[in-house]
């Protein structure tokens, strides 16, 4: 599958979040449970692709999401988003990545990422709550999600970055 | 061991977050019109959440309605009870709105008076809603093309749901009453009083300030209420609209208790929101006459 594929895909993902997904969410869990599916795509990327796609994936849809909903502030999510990505493809670039370890690092990348989120929201004032509180009020309960879609992705999503990844890799190694 | 190849990067990525935290310091402030990549991206991503939005809504939307049929059945029957009293109200309105533009003339009001409690409700569909804890945005299908601005009141029947945020051509966000908080950069309070039947605008007695929502309890908090106040716990809240800035009248909720504020001076109540805020549909945007004049 090609790169422009994955981004449409990506896309209809990113439309899906706040409009079927927001839906599709019970009344109480809104706010609680927070969809990070355009997180994850990113850091399949970073795990199976290379650590620079991830960073211009994480850059762009992040700078998409500050936009989209723009109420606030805009970069917030740009640039975390492209540092968790331009992380996790340094720290995954020379290892044999298994399925086990691609999960575990999505867990550690959401968290970081989440963690990332809450503290510039605090630093401009913006958030008030003590982490502790945005912990259990919807890090933790929005990490399950990302687990049980990250599983069932993970088959298609690693094919699809694979083979295309295939051509250009050889060259960038050298 | 720091060859030159390092440090570019070093510095080129010392420059991205300095560029990221000034983007960041720049777009907190109250900006009142957007450059046009922004409206660009908001208006198309605008235009393509409305296609999945609506048709989400109303397939999940009858899921619910069907589970619980005996609820929506309830609700029609007050709905039936609701309208047979607006017909009776509405003979009785006609003629007091009659009378009223009969005294008006009478005591020979300026065209700016007699116009200002006269809103236009400008009916909206929402396109999408933020899943962002922190920035729980509403995007809503009207935009300054529509004579949307900053700052207007956004409505839906059961009460006050928000504040215009940003606007760009076509589709504008809102900013859900749920954020309002005094300590943030860019805090805004909602001058309110208490609904009083058959009590003029002028002769409101009660006044406070709307202006922070616990998040635990989901209570709106109303502060600088004066000692000798006559509010008490069941009163419904409304906006006074003194200041000119946000519209006379609009429901915000019911007072649950009061207590003494944290000087001891003034006293604070919580507030019940009248309105809900998850899975809306349509909203009314209200636009005050002489808000259009000013914008001119």
């Amino acid at each position: 599958m090609s790169m422009q594929r994955i981004i449409v895909v990506m896309l209809l993902f990113f439309l899906s979040e706040g409009t079927i997904f927001y839906w599709l969410l019970p009344d109480s869990l809104t706010g609680r449970v927070v969809p990070h599916f355009i997180l994850a795509f990113v850091l399949f990327a970073a795990i199976y692709r290379n650590r620079h796609t991830a960073l211009i994936l994480g850059l762009s849809f992040g700078l998409l999401q500050d936009l989209a909903f723009y109420g606030k502030i805009i970069g917030v999510h740009s640039f975390t988003m492209a540092l968790v990505g331009y992380t996790t493809g340094l720290l995954m670039e020379r290892r044999r990545s298994t399925m086990l370890m691609a999960m575990s690092m999505i867990v550690m990348s959401t968290l970081v990422y989440d963690t990332v989120v809450y503290f510039i929201y605090s630093v401009f004032k913006l958030t008030h709550g003590t982490f502790e509180w945005a912990l259990l009020h919807h890090i933790l309960p929005s990490l399950f999600l990302q687990i049980g879609f990250s599983l069932a992705l993970y088959v298609p999503i690693r094919r699809w970055f694979e083979s295309s990844g295939k051509k250009k890799s050889d060259e960038e190694e050298e | 061991m720091f060859n030159w190849m390092r440090n570019k990067r070093m510095f080129v990525l010392m420059i991205v977050f300095i560029l990221f935290v000034a983007v960041l310091g720049f777009s907190i402030s109250d900006r009142k019109k957007l450059s046009w990549p922004e409206n660009f991206i908001m208006d198309s991503t605008g235009f393509l959440q409305e296609l999945i939005y609506r048709p989400a809504g109303y397939i999940l939307g009858l899921f619910g309605d069907l589970a619980n049929l005996q609820e929506v059945y309830k609700e029609n029957e007050q709905l039936r009870i609701t309208a047979a009293a607006y017909a009776r109200d509405k003979i009785n309105y006609n003629q007091i709105e009659q009378k009223n533009i009969e005294l008006m003339e009478a005591l020979e009001f300026t065209e700016r008076q007699k116009g200002s409690n006269k809103y236009k409700y400008l009916i909206a569909q929402v396109v999408s809603s933020s899943t962002d804890p922190y920035n729980p945005t509403i995007r809503i299908n009207l935009g300054s093309k529509d004579g949307i601005r900053t700052n207007m009141v956004v409505v839906t029947t059961k009460g006050l749901v928000g504040l215009i945020s940003r606007v760009d051509p076509f589709y504008s966000s809102v900013m859900p009453i749920t954020e309002l908080d005094v300590r943030s950069p860019d805090s805004k309070g909602i001058a309110a009083t208490v609904l009083k039947e058959g009590a003029a605008q002028e002769e409101q007695e009660s006044f406070g300030i709307i202006d922070s929502y616990d998040k635990d309890t989901g209570m709106l908090m109303m502060s600088k209420i004066a000692e000798s106040d006559k509010l008490k716990k069941g009163d419904t809240i409304i906006t006074s609209g003194r200041g000119n800035v946000f519209p006379y009248g609009m429901v915000i909720g019911t007072v649950e208790n009061r207590q003494v504020g944290d000087f001891g001076l003034t006293h604070t109540a919580t507030i019940e929101p009248a309105a809900d805020f998850e899975k809306l549909t349509n909203v009314f945007v209200v636009q005050m006459p002489n808000m259009e004049e000013n914008e001119q």
